[in-house]
């Protein structure tokens, strides 16, 4: 029955990599790979010569290490708060709260921040100028991107994300509980010496799945929020790639570009899943 | 076992098979059930949504022929064209309407469009396209589409003419008393409601359509580029004008004179913020008056309009100018090879083409259907009946027409009329792209890159976020990544044009 992943993958993911071979090329569509004339690693050189690269690179491993360093632990203190709960429908509730910003698009989830964060009229800064305070262009501040970005994340994701932890928690084995209780454990410390090291597994595995996509920020989510005046610390991969390839047309530039960072990830991916496994923990593979 | 793994791989092969087969072989042209031909045309959409059938079925019937239109809404226009392009999904006709964009040049000179130059003069309408619009529109001498001819400069001021009369000043004519209206609206109050709720301008985040560049002209700014009397070739953004159009935005912006977010804000809005009374005087095209009344129904009722086309920093007449991007050209509409397999196809849909500009159909794509959308006075004065029809039925046409001038309808509209009149002055003060029909190779591949540069730096010395020197930086970038080849080679083209004369 491995079949039909076999051939999933062989047309879905190994073919259309070949497709990577236009980054070696000047390609031109109505040309095709045939006969478009090669240029070796003359995009390569472009990539790694213009400044935009420096940019690209730090606003990416920027956003990534905020990401995680932030957002990451969220979801499971949550999910140990949520644990915490005992109350079964006020549980559900709960998580039937957090879980529903998740399904809201990134278009509605910026929308609404706009509302909220203009100048003329917004919410947040008709506020601060009826506290008598001066208002603050979020939208067009290059310093206030990173923060906006991070927290419409984590309003949208934590919740949704608490998921996994959840399940692995429904199984640790009672009985630890019982026994640290016996030993006159206080919850806090139940959390910590049981339910915790009881999730470590599922830690780690995200942690290193979180790393692999390292330069696979959220697009649409960026290209939203971009523009003129917050575009030297907005402007990521992945949105670099949709201005120069889809809107400017460079499509063997912009596969460049998209090959370039599957490396990266690659090899964070190895790096982070060895480091696991000297950890002693059991890694992705 | 075996038997079902075969029979799943078959599956799963005839399912790709299927997918490849649908990916190719639509839109191509051919004849319906009644016996017309069929033409796909891949159009773009300036207004929410497409039109309903009426109209449609009517040019159908004038024309001939039975039109198959997907619609690309206008804001994602370069995604959308470059990726038909890209996977040779078009249709028989395509509007491009981004001729500045590097993908859209490149499929042009690389020869996926049918050259229809020579074929022109065989049809009673486009024989009347004028030399200087079929050169215009041209990319080294080829023409490869039937040029969409626009009024060659259409901006301009409008102005809340009961504000002005509220706050007591006069219409504007320079530049200064333009700052001195709109500081009026903003600290006296012009909407009377005792909150100190409005601004002057409103904006949009757009360099070009929106105020800037309008107010550039007004400094004298070059339209994208000029080229002196030796043949030197300079970017606007290197010119005094460009400068001083920087300071008198930022100096709207510094003092509240302006949305404090035109950066972020789009045309929509800014309209719906004109139309809500939240400011007092909008830079764009001055047909949009129209539109901007008709938005302000119900909600602002006092509203009158002045629209200004005279406006200079010195006072003097002889100042005046107000700039034109692509020369009154506003896109090809060009017939790609893969769809459009040989010149009898090609002269069908040329054909087609020539019908469109018949008064009749351009009637039909302006104003409607007499006396359903439209009535028509003694004078060939068209008033719409009933807007809201006009707007679902009608307006999506209206940016698809293959030329706008010289007919002999007219709106009785007094907002058009005069919007009409001021754009045909516009004509005689119009500043126009001299780089326009020439050839870089540098700007077609990076053009709309390296353009992000200085518009990113504008905004910032607007905003006050950097000054002179960060902004020479900027242009200093801009040279240095290929802002140095473009000019090389564009006084090299204009060079060429000259000698060849």
């Amino acid at each position: 029955m491995i079949l039909p992943g076999f051939i999933y993958f062989v047309i879905f993911k190994y073919f259309p990599m070949g497709g990577l071979i236009i980054s070696f090329q000047d390609y031109q569509p109505y040309l095709g790979i045939k006969d478009s004339p090669w240029v070796g690693f003359k995009h390569f050189v472009r990539l790694f010569t213009e400044p935009t690269f420096a940019m690209l690179l730090s606003n990416t491993l920027i956003l990534f290490a905020l990401e995680l360093v932030i957002f990451f632990p969220i979801p499971i203190i949550l999910a140990l708060m949520m644990n915490e709960v005992r109350h079964r429908l006020f549980r559900n509730s709960i998580q039937t709260i957090v879980y529903i910003p998740h399904f809201m698009s990134w278009v509605i989830i910026v929308s609404i921040t706009y509302v909220f964060l203009s100048v003329d009229g917004g919410v947040v800064n008709e506020i601060i100028a009826a506290f008598g305070g001066s208002k603050i262009s979020f939208l067009t501040s290059p310093e206030w991107l990173r923060p906006m970005y991070i927290l419409q994340i984590i309003w949208k994701e934590a919740g949704w994300s608490t998921i996994i932890y959840l399940a692995a928690i429904t199984v640790v084995d009672t009985q630890l509980y019982e026994a640290a209780e016996m030993d006159g454990a206080s919850r806090l410390r139940k959390m910590w010496h049981v339910t915790l090291p009881a999730i470590r597994p599922v830690i780690i595995t995200l942690l290193i799945l979180k790393i692999g996509n390292t330069l696979e920020l959220g697009f649409e989510h960026m290209y939203l929020l971009l523009n003129s005046l917050n575009r030297e610390v907005g402007e990521i991969f992945d949105t670099y790639i949709f201005t120069a390839g889809l809107k400017n047309g460079q499509l063997s530039f912009s596969t460049t570009v998209g090959l370039f960072k599957g490396l990266v990830g690659l090899v964070l991916v190895m790096f982070a899943n060895r480091l696991a496994k000297k950890l002693g923990e059991d890694g992705v593979y | 076992m075996r038997y079902r793994t075969s029979k799943l791989l078959a599956l799963t092969l005839s399912g790709a098979l299927l997918l490849s087969a649908c990916s190719g072989g639509s839109g191509d042209s051919g004849t319906n059930a009644d016996g017309k031909t069929t033409i796909s045309w891949l159009n773009i959409m300036h207004t929410a949504s497409p039109p309903t059938d009426t109209v449609l079925n009517k040019i159908e019937e004038i024309t001939d022929v039975d039109i198959q239109f997907s619609w690309i809404p206008d804001a994602s226009k370069e995604e959308r064209l470059n990726t038909s392009l890209a996977s040779g999904s078009l249709a028989d006709i395509v509007s491009l309407t981004i001729l500045e964009n590097s993908s859209v040049r490149n499929a042009l000179k690389a020869g996926v469009f049918w050259e229809v130059g020579p074929y022109l003069d065989e049809f009673p309408n486009l024989k009347g396209i004028s030399q200087d619009m079929r050169n215009s529109a041209s990319i080294e001498g080829k023409l490869y589409g039937i040029p969409m001819q626009k009024q060659v400069a259409r901006n301009g001021v409008i102005l809340r003419k009961d504000w002005l009369d509220k706050v007591g000043l006069p219409v504007p004519k320079t530049t200064a008393e333009l700052m001195e209206v709109a500081k009026a609206f903003t600290e006296q109050d012009p909407d009377g409601n005792g909150v100190k709720d409005t601004t002057g301008f409103i904006d949009r985040s757009d360099l070009v359509f929106g105020a800037f560049k309008t107010l550039g002209s007004y400094f004298g700014t070059p339209s994208g580029w000029a080229i002196s009397e030796d043949g030197k070739v300079t970017p606007e953004f290197e010119s005094e004008g460009y400068i001083q159009a920087m300071d008198y935005m930022k100096e709207l912006y510094t003092n509240g004179y302006i949305n404090q977010d035109f950066a972020v804000t789009a045309k929509k809005d800014q309209q719906e913020g004109f139309a809500q009374g939240k400011a007092g005087i909008y830079v764009g095209a001055l047909f949009d008056s129209k539109g901007l009344f008709n938005l302000a129904q119900g909600v602002q009722d006092d509203m009158e309009l002045v629209m200004v086309n005279d406006i200079t920093s010195t006072g003097n007449e002889s100042d005046r100018a107000i700039w034109s991007t692509s020369n009154g050209v506003g896109g090809l509409l060009a017939f790609p090879k893969s769809e459009v397999k040989d010149e009898a196809e090609l002269k069908r849909i040329l054909k087609f083409m020539d019908d469109l500009m018949s008064e009749e159909v351009f009637t039909l794509m302006t104003y409607g259907i007499k006396d359903v959308h439209y009535s028509l006075d003694e004078n060939n004065g068209a008033t719409i009946i009933d807007t809201k029809l006009w707007e679902q039925e009608v307006q999506p046409f209206s940016s698809s027409r293959p030329n706008e001038n010289g007919y002999a309808i007219v709106d009785a509209d007094p907002l058009r009329i005069e919007s009409t009149r001021l754009i045909e002055e516009n004509t005689t003060f119009a500043v126009l792209n001299p780089v326009y029909s020439l050839e870089s190779p540098t700007f077609s591949e990076q053009g709309s890159e390296l353009q992000k540069i200085i518009t990113d730096a504008t905004y910032k010395y607007i905003l006050g976020k950097t000054d002179r020197a960060g902004f020479q930086n900027a242009i200093d970038t801009w040279r240095k990544s290929g802002g140095d080849k473009i000019i090389t080679e564009y006084e090299a083209a204009h060079q060429a044009v000259l000698n060849n004369k």
